[in-house]
């Protein structure tokens, strides 16, 4: 027998009034949590960093080895007092994502080792200049609220991609920044840069514009050099996403339940040894999931369980007031076709309706090999969309229209009401990129698809977006920062 | 002071108060009564014309602006005369037989109305037979003729035919709108213009006139 059943009854049915996709019962995540704690307790992790080791034995776990179990009371300390809210702030240190409840915010992705050129189409490595577009467009788009990478520089040294795709991000976008850290070193750097502009780390830390992304291995390990980061990130007080990453039915159980409860736990383990190194260090959970595309052993992101489990995560996450970070916005197609259109629509509203606060991923192609700009330019009219729908239909006296109702008559129209003209613009959503034109109109602006029109937006915000600069002395603080790091590497 | 910008805009933004209290303004401070209709009320609604052209103003408030127009032109009409009153050309309007669709129509003959037009709006449902008997009657400039839906824009075409028979197509302009109307059915039923929305139709209409 793999388990040791618990008696625990969950209610059947529950109602929610809600426009969320609440695919957990609160009885569901209470579940899932007890099997997470037991299997920290029970099975442990392996954890490879020395210093790390240290902390959790002296917090109390059994040490084995490389092998930590951890005491459910502890595990349940570190909920306690992990922030359950963050708030990112943009680049001039005024308050702008609230990472709490179901609060949702979208942003590109990183890991692509290509990027499609926006001009020519070519599929081609990265260069630094990308990653300027990149923020560029990110900081033009009404419905992208955070900016990442979206592919690493290859024009620059191997060791120092992440540092410059951070000041390319950083010195052209006025949006939070969610940056992803090799290792220490790297990390040193970033926040060194981040810490000039805001005026200090004390600043910093009042208002952070920055979370560094930290990834895991996923399946219960965690290497030397992650836990590395999570301490360096946790003793200066930067928020960090600490994000697992498992294959159902391959590294991780076959069932999205059991998947989640893996994921859950990896997430708990960075949590726990932040907390320990500086209670109440911001930290947010991160998860993604997909599966084992058995036919061409490539693993899916427009797979619909990619969503299935991202939702379940962002569930238990918020049941456990944790702030989150999830996938949406990418596609396993290879160009601007009706693949991407439909498996990042899918993914951008499914991702909304669960209440996942950071979701990154828009505008990759190619199961993520590929970075595209036409992605997010397109995610973002979606993510209007989705957006519309999550407001809901608003109930009070004045939109219930009694009066205006009475006033037109049976058979009239509202077409000239003063109520018409308060609510028209608000209630509706106006789309930039899907096309109503009459067909003689359509035809007469040039017969146009989709793909056509997602191109030309994305070279007129290439050509024509204009984002605020850094100041002078900034721009030099950080010239030199980038230099000493760049010498320290070498 | 008021001013004819001041009113202009105040129409623009379909403010109905604020096009009262401005035109009475204007005529306790002595402007001349057709001043105040053209370079004041029509002037505005020009420049709504143009927008909801343009596609930066919507239905809503272009109807809005054209109710707040008809406010002032009710405060100056008692004091200009009839014959007086402006106007370049008299349309005769109506939805064809059968369809009993009235908004775009009446919005078109609002537009027309608010360019300087005279506006002989006949409603819904209106058969070759009544279209014929009121061009005798009224004897206008223009006939619209509306249609939403592709089995009843067929009348457009009996209309004209008609006209023809009692010689009258050489004395008015017909002109065709609604949804399903293109310029080739336009072209094909015989009518002398067409217009894919209602300000085009005013440009239309003086077109056809100048």
């Amino acid at each position: 027998m793999y388990t040791t059943r618990s008696l625990y009854t969950r209610a059947n049915y529950e109602v929610n009034q809600t426009t969320l996709w609440k695919m957990l019962s609160e009885d569901q995540c209470e579940e899932i949590f007890m099997t997470v704690l037991e299997l920290l307790e029970r099975t442990g992790a392996e954890v490879k960093n020395k210093e790390a080791l240290e902390i959790f034995e002296k917090a109390g776990c059994w040490v084995d080895g490389n092998r930590v179990r951890i005491p459910t009371a502890l595990s349940e300390w570190a909920v306690r007092t992990v922030p359950s809210r963050i708030t990112l702030c943009n680049r001039n240190g005024k308050r702008a994502l609230s990472l709490e409840t179901t609060n949702v915010y979208y942003g590109p992705g990183q890991g692509n080792g290509q990027i499609l050129d926006p001009v020519t189409g070519e599929i081609r490595k990265p260069l630094k200049a990308d990653i300027v577009n990149t923020a560029i467009i990110c900081d033009s788009l009404k419905n992208i609220d955070f900016a990442m990478n979206n592919g690493l520089p290859s024009d620059v040294a191997p060791a120092m991609a992440e540092v410059h795709a951070f000041e390319a991000l950083v010195s052209n976008t006025t949006k939070p920044i969610v940056q992803n850290v090799e290792n220490v070193a790297q990390a040193q750097a970033i926040v060194d840069i981040a810490a000039a502009i805001a005026g200090g780390l004390r600043e910093l830390q009042k208002n952070p514009f920055v979370a560094l992304y930290i990834a895991t291995e996923g399946t219960l390990v965690h290497s030397d050099e992650t836990l590395a980061k999570v301490i360096f990130a946790a003793k200066n007080g930067i928020p960090f996403v600490y994000n697992t990453k498992l294959v159902a039915g391959d590294t991780a159980p076959a069932t999205p339940a059991g998947a989640l409860v893996v994921a859950v736990a990896d997430v708990l383990v960075g949590i726990l040894l932040a907390q320990l190194v500086r209670q109440g260090a911001p930290v947010i959970g991160g998860g993604f999931f997909t599966i084992e595309d058995k036919a061409n052993g490539i693993k899916p992101l427009g797979a619909p369980e990619v969503e299935l489990m991202g939702t379940g995560f962002a569930n238990v996450m918020r049941y456990l007031r944790i702030p989150n970070f999830g996938f949406a916005g990418a596609t396993d197609g290879k160009l601007s076709d009706a693949q991407m259109g439909l498996e990042a629509a899918f993914s951008i509203l499914h991702a909304g309706l669960s209440g996942t606060n950071l979701i990154h991923g828009c505008g990759l192609l190619e199961y993520g090999l590929t970075g595209s700009l036409e992605l997010i330019v397109m995610g973002d009219e979606v993510m209007g969309m989705t957006r519309r729908m999550m407001k809901g239909v608003e109930v009070d006296e004045e939109r219930l229209a009694r009066g205006v109702i009475d006033a037109v008559q049976p058979g009239g129209h509202y077409l000239g009401e003063e109520h018409t003209m308060k609510f028209f613009r608000s209630e509706f959503w106006w789309p930039t990129l899907m096309n109503r034109n009459r067909i003689d109109d359509w035809i007469a602006k040039g017969a146009k698809s989709m793909g056509q029109r997602v191109k030309e937006k994305t070279l007129d915000i290439l050509k024509n977006h204009r984002p605020d600069k850094l100041a002078e002395d900034k721009l030099a603080e950080i010239k030199a920062i980038v230099a000493k790091a760049e010498a320290a590497i070498e | 002071m008021a001013s004819f910008e001041d009113l202009s805009k105040q129409v623009i933004t379909g403010n109905q108060v604020k096009v009262k209290e401005v035109t009475q303004a204007l005529i306790d401070e002595g402007s001349a009564p057709l001043d105040i209709i053209n370079l004041g009320l029509i002037a505005g609604m020009n420049i709504v014309g143009s927008r909801f052209k343009n596609g930066e103003m919507f239905v809503p408030e272009v109807l809005m602006a054209a109710k707040s127009m008809s406010a002032g032109i009710e405060i100056v009409k008692p004091l200009i005369a009839d014959k007086d009153m402006p106007s370049i050309g008299k349309v005769l309007l109506g939805t064809v037989k059968g369809d009993l669709h009235d908004i775009g129509k009446n919005l078109v003959g609002m537009m027309l109305e608010s360019g300087g037009f005279t506006v002989i709006n006949m409603g819904i449902d209106i058969s070759p037979e009544q279209f014929i008997k009121a061009v005798k009657e009224h004897n206008p400039d223009i006939l619209a003729m509306s249609a939403l839906l592709t089995t009843t824009m067929l009348h457009m075409k009996d209309t004209i035919e008609l006209l023809k028979e009692e010689g009258l197509h050489n004395k008015v302009k017909v002109i065709v709108g609604g949804a399903p109307i293109s310029q080739d059915f336009a072209d094909e039923v015989g009518a002398d213009g067409f217009a894919p929305d209602a300000a085009s139709a005013v440009d239309l209409c003086k077109k056809l006139l100048s």
